[in-house]
């Protein structure tokens, strides 16, 4: 285990420890698709908010492969994968009486979604 | 988990006020549970999304009542009984140390 020395702090505290990951894993989908959030229900970790599950959006860009946080958080390794940012409609999230001219932006990993 | 961190679209929570000029630490503990957290995770105690769990699974009525840097020292707390690097007796007993020095 690596105890923390003085000379890796600055570093550690600027990129808080990314978790972009090195592997090369081709991405499930592309700027413009249309996808539907999985209704996903897990008792444990996962970083997929309840408003957006079974939701429709579009992929507005790639950030690139990342540790996925579902498996990470319980020892079942770094299931790397693409994250997204996806565009919500407010009025898709929060219905009608929502503004029509808001979105929200969210960023999904690949397993958290389908094509629509 | 569909727990209490997950506050996205609920309501009651107050408005949000962000403070001008808001200093990095409120309390000089804050800074030291944030050097407490960083040299445990650098030291590779646990890593961020076993973290950001260990923080969900505080409580609920806990979480709601306490501030960022006492969720921060509850995960840390949470993480290292778990693996064993400490025991529940033994924070209690320096607990019970640093409540007596203090009176």
């Amino acid at each position: 285990m690596p105890a923390l020395t003085k000379d890796m702090v600055p570093g550690l505290v600027a990129t808080g420890g990314s978790c972009r990951a090195q592997a090369e894993v081709p991405a499930k989908f592309a700027q413009g698709d249309r996808i539907v959030v999985r209704n996903i229900n897990p008792t444990r970790h996962t970083r997929l908010p309840r408003y957006v599950r079974g939701k429709h959006g579009v992929v507005e860009h790639d950030h690139g492969v990342f540790v996925f946080p579902d498996t990470s958080a319980h020892g079942q390794g770094q299931k790397p994968q693409h994250v997204y940012s996806v565009k919500f409609a407010a009025q898709e999230l929060w219905g009608a009486g929502a503004p029509s001219r808001d979105h929200l932006y969210l960023d999904l990993w690949d397993d958290y979604m389908d094509r629509a | 988990m569909n727990g209490i961190h997950d506050l996205g679209g609920m309501h009651g929570m107050g408005p949000i006020r962000p403070e001008a000029n808001e200093p990095v630490f409120h309390e000089d503990w804050e800074r030291r549970v944030f050097g407490v957290m960083i040299a445990t995770f650098a030291g590779g105690q646990f890593n961020v999304d076993q973290f950001r769990h260990a923080i969900e699974r505080m409580d609920p009525a806990h979480y709601l009542e306490s501030s960022y840097y006492e969720h921060w020292l509850t995960a840390v707390e949470t993480l290292l009984v778990e693996n064993g690097a400490l025991t529940r007796a033994e924070l209690e007993a320096r607990r019970a140390e640093l409540a007596k020095e203090a009176a």
